[in-house]
């Protein structure tokens, strides 16, 4: 037998180079929804061979003591600009917006493998993201793709998986915007029984200038193939919402929906996920006067699936914190961790990834304390079952400044 | 152009001063029926019952924690701390495996100038029409129905500085509140708390005026506009203290709140991120004769940790933010712990919000930035962290003389937290501010309703139950 017991501090440096992994005496939250427990989880290549106890290894397996320390599955940032925003304010470090196309944009080729969003997103615990273009004054902004984070130029990634819009006050009426929204889903479902160029001849979609990316990308969102987020507060505007799904036979995720409390049971009665902010309790706009920190609450016993977005820009990790918060406003704290992997898997059709079972993608991650206090952080993630350096631009700035040596900081790497 | 949402770019939008209720010179000139302190705070605290809280853990936000001990607050001042106290007939709180801390400060805010919702018509925090205006004071912007101020209270926020925008190179006048929402913007102000000057260095004022195609469009045009005021301050300040009151200058707004500074009647809260802008800034004042408080936002202020120790000023920075613009982009999480631990120990780390949502965790933020520092190999502990959102901003604003720590004689702005304030599960149970109960999480007669609340989704309910 030659099982090497490493400790988790030595970990972070090296890479791991046995055929296996146990991951053993976790405190394992799986992502599932179930309550957490005291468990092993053997990793073979890159996929979860087996969890359990007592569970049977062979000689060539590394052997990680983790001691009760909590184990989740990697974090999924259900929306983010992670790989297509560098530095908001500058608009030439910018992926996520188009000029020309509306529902058809995709930023799937914009992804940038070396954003230093990625390792300190990484390091943070969150193993893939969703990224997507961002809000347009048209009711469809495009298409969000997921990304693999581990950094590799050798992009892993489902392309195009979800488009992404908005409805709610606007520059016009929303009733506008609305109808708009309504004639786009309306020239989607005409392409599936004519060829794209007449429908382009059309004169709506001549007037809203839309290219055949568009059009294509909007026959798949019709009778419920691709996810359609639609981010949307006023309480009425997600009864509209709800009513496009039904008839449009959408594959529909309300997106924000700080008003949901008061439409609680036809949202229910609906089965549409949600992606919110908890800690957004501001009545921002006139659509968001109902909003507070007892959302996640209040949807999580109604029985709606959750997912957790955070307005932080470059920190999508924080929707630890966010889930953190709502969990301290009376959400259940498995729903919480569900929310964070296995329901934006589930949601998206992400393959394989989103939750510790056998079979899966071994995405995991080792915190050194509760993963949903803020002041928690992983002591160990782990991608396709491959250890990930957790060094960061910032862990670098850090090491810089805290070496006291007396020479300029530019000589200190 | 690319839609640069405001959530992500608040900096955009950020930067103010303090407000000075003295006016120096201007006073003894003032005795020809004009009033001399225009728009001092007529706060008055709520009525209030003596409390004693029993066996509370505490912090009393110096850095010091004490386990199982009593409180006794009354006349709206802290009155003792210690063991088995008792007082007949007064009101006792059982605060067995509770927490208290001071009241929480944030240093820098703008609720009431950017209110919510966030509509054109609320927005009035920056006064972006010229580089310099130090005329104009934030509190003159406030509005009092602003719904997030009672959200800050029940994150335990007792006083909080409201600093005009960054848009400008000096922004205006600044001012402190009481979280107590009133009708009168004076009936909030925290009583003899100086004013402070807001200024701002970098991407912000060159942006807004270049984009203008007028001065600042680059950071030396800034360094510029600020040497030119004080120029101008220097030669009022000069007149005004001409014995001959006849050979005075005629006042002028601006110039009152530039002399207040170099006065040390009105203290500086500058917005600046950037490392050699910090420097530039220090080495302006002392050129030029002030003395720098803040400085606010200071992402990179880790990198000039030492000479901000020694320099005696504070840095005033967010946990975790960054990447929203170029100057935001050397972000490290052990920032507000490199700052506190400068010089063996003598910095001053302040964390501060510029947020409505932020400013409802700051307890949150400040446990963030400590378990990053003991992750970069410090020992802070949560007693010492607590500093950062109590005594540490109340020193920055100029009123730990007031506020800012449990100490016998200071106001009774104190958080009764369910638990212990660095987890994300503990809520703050009451707030009292100058001894009087302002919010009872249990009772919902004791949360405040603002008007903007009142009626708004359906006649018959507040905004949220």
């Amino acid at each position: 037998m030659k099982n090497f017991l490493l400790s988790l501090f030595i970990l972070a440096s090296i890479q791991i180079v046995a055929d296996s992994i146990l991951i053993k005496g976790g405190m394992v939250h799986t992502g599932t929804g179930e309550r957490a427990q005291l468990q092993d989880i053997l990793i073979t290549g890159k996929v979860i061979t087996d969890i359990g106890n007592n569970l049977v290894i062979d000689g060539n397996t590394q052997v990680i003591e983790v001691n009760g320390l909590p184990v989740t599955p990697g974090l999924i940032s259900p929306m983010s600009n992670i790989g297509i925003v560098e530095i908001n304010a500058l608009d030439v470090t910018r992926d996520d917006e188009s000029e020309l196309l509306k529902s058809g944009f995709s930023i799937f080729n914009a992804f940038n493998p070396h954003s230093t969003g990625i390792p300190w997103n990484r390091s943070n615990g969150v193993t893939s993201a969703i990224s997507s273009p961002s809000a347009s004054s048209f009711p469809l902004f495009g298409l969000g793709s997921h990304f693999i984070l581990d950094g590799s130029i050798d992009i892993q990634g489902s392309k195009d998986i979800a488009m992404f819009g908005r409805i709610g006050s606007s520059y016009g009426s929303r009733a506008e915007n609305l109808s708009i929204l309504e004639s786009l889903l309306v020239l989607g479902q005409q392409s599936k029984q004519m060829p794209v160029e007449e429908v382009l001849e059309m004169r709506l979609a001549d007037k809203l200038e839309l290219q055949s990316q568009d059009i294509i990308a909007l026959a798949q969102v019709v009778n419920g193939k691709l996810p359609f987020v639609l981010e949307t507060n006023r309480a009425v505007d997600i009864l509209q919402a709800i009513a496009l799904q039904k008839k449009y036979d959408l594959n529909l995720i309300l997106a924000s929906v700080e008003e949901a409390p008061l439409v609680i049971a036809q949202l229910k009665a609906s089965n549409i996920p949600v992606i919110i902010d908890p800690m957004d309790n501001i009545p921002d706009s006139f659509d968001e006067l109902g909003s507070s920190l007892e959302l996640g609450k209040i949807l999580d016993n109604a029985g709606i699936k959750v997912m957790f977005s955070t307005q932080r820009s470059h920190n999508y990790h924080l929707m630890r914190q966010g889930s953190g918060n709502a969990v301290a406003y009376g959400m259940s704290y498995e729903s919480a961790i569900r929310g964070m992997s296995k329901s934006v898997a589930e949601t998206f059709g992400l393959v394989k990834r989103g939750s510790i079972e056998k079979g899966n993608f071994a995405d995991i991650v080792i915190w050194d304390a509760d993963p949903l206090e803020p002041s928690s952080f992983p002591k160990l993630v782990l991608i396709n079952g491959q250890t990930q350096d957790l060094t960061s631009r910032s862990s670098k700035l850090t090491e810089r400044y805290m070496n006291k040596d007396n020479k300029p900081s530019s000589y200190k790497h | 152009m690319k839609n640069i949402s405001l959530i992500s770019l608040p900096l955009l939008l950020i930067i103010s001063c303090s407000d000075g209720l003295n006016f120096g010179k201007m006073d003894s000139k003032s005795n020809d029926g004009r009033k001399e302190n225009a728009f001092e705070s007529t706060y008055m605290p709520m009525d209030s019952q003596p409390v004693l809280f029993r066996s509370a853990n505490i912090y009393d936000g110096l850095g010091q924690e004490f386990l199982n001990y009593d409180l006794l607050i009354a006349d709206g001042k802290i009155i003792e701390m210690g063991s088995s106290l008792s007082q007949p007939g007064i009101e006792v709180i059982d605060a067995s495996n509770k927490w208290i801390t001071p009241g929480i400060i944030d240093i820098h805010s703008h609720m009431g100038v950017y209110s919510a919702p966030s509509v054109t018509t609320s927005s009035d925090g920056n006064e972006a029409t010229a580089p310099v205006t130090a005329e104009v004071w934030a509190e003159h912007s406030v509005w009092t129905q602003d719904p997030q101020f009672a959200l800050a209270l029940k994150g335990g926020v007792t006083s909080f500085h409201v600093l005009p925008g960054s848009a400008n190179l000096f922004g205006g006048r600044g001012a402190t509140f009481k979280n107590i929402s009133q009708n009168t913007i004076q009936a909030m102000k925290f009583p003899n708390a100086p004013h402070s000057l807001k200024m701002a260095c970098g991407e912000n004022p060159k942006r807004v005026y270049g984009n203008r195609r007028q001065s600042p469009s680059t950071r030396m045009g800034n360094m510029a506009g600020y040497r030119s005021a004080w120029i101008d301050a220097i030669d009022y300040k000069e007149g005004m203290d001409e014995s001959d009151a006849d050979k005075h200058p005629k006042r002028d707004l601006a110039l009152d709140t530039l002399m207040g500074v170099l006065e040390g009647e009105i203290l500086i809260q500058n917005h600046c991120y950037r490392a050699e802008e910090m420097a530039m800034m220090i080495e302006m004042s002392k050129e030029f004769g002030y003395k720098i408080t803040t400085f606010h936002h200071a992402v990179e202020a880790y990198k000039i940790a030492d000479l901000l120790a020694d320099e005696g000023i504070c840095a005033a920075m967010w946990a975790d933010w960054w990447g929203f613009k170029h100057e935001a982009y050397d972000m490290v999480q052990a920032n507000i712990a490199i700052i506190d631990q400068a010089r063996n120990g003598t910095g001053c780390a302040i964390v501060h919000s510029d947020d409505e949502v932020g400013i409802q965790h700051l307890n949150q933020e400040a446990s963030k930035a400590m378990s990053a520092g003991n992750r970069a190999g410090f020992k802070i502990s949560k007693a010492h962290a607590m500093r950062w959102i109590t005594s540490n901003p109340a020193k920055a604003a100029g009123i730990l003389d007031q506020t800012g720590s449990i100490e016998p004689g200071k106001d009774a702005d104190v958080v009764l937290w369910s638990g212990n304030p660095f987890s994300v599960y503990t809520r703050a149970e009451k707030v009292f501010i100058d001894g009087a109960i302002a919010f009872d999480i249990y009772d919902p007669k004791i949360q405040p309703v603002t008007d903007f609340d009142l009626g708004i989704i359906k006649p018959q309910t507040i905004r949220v139950q």
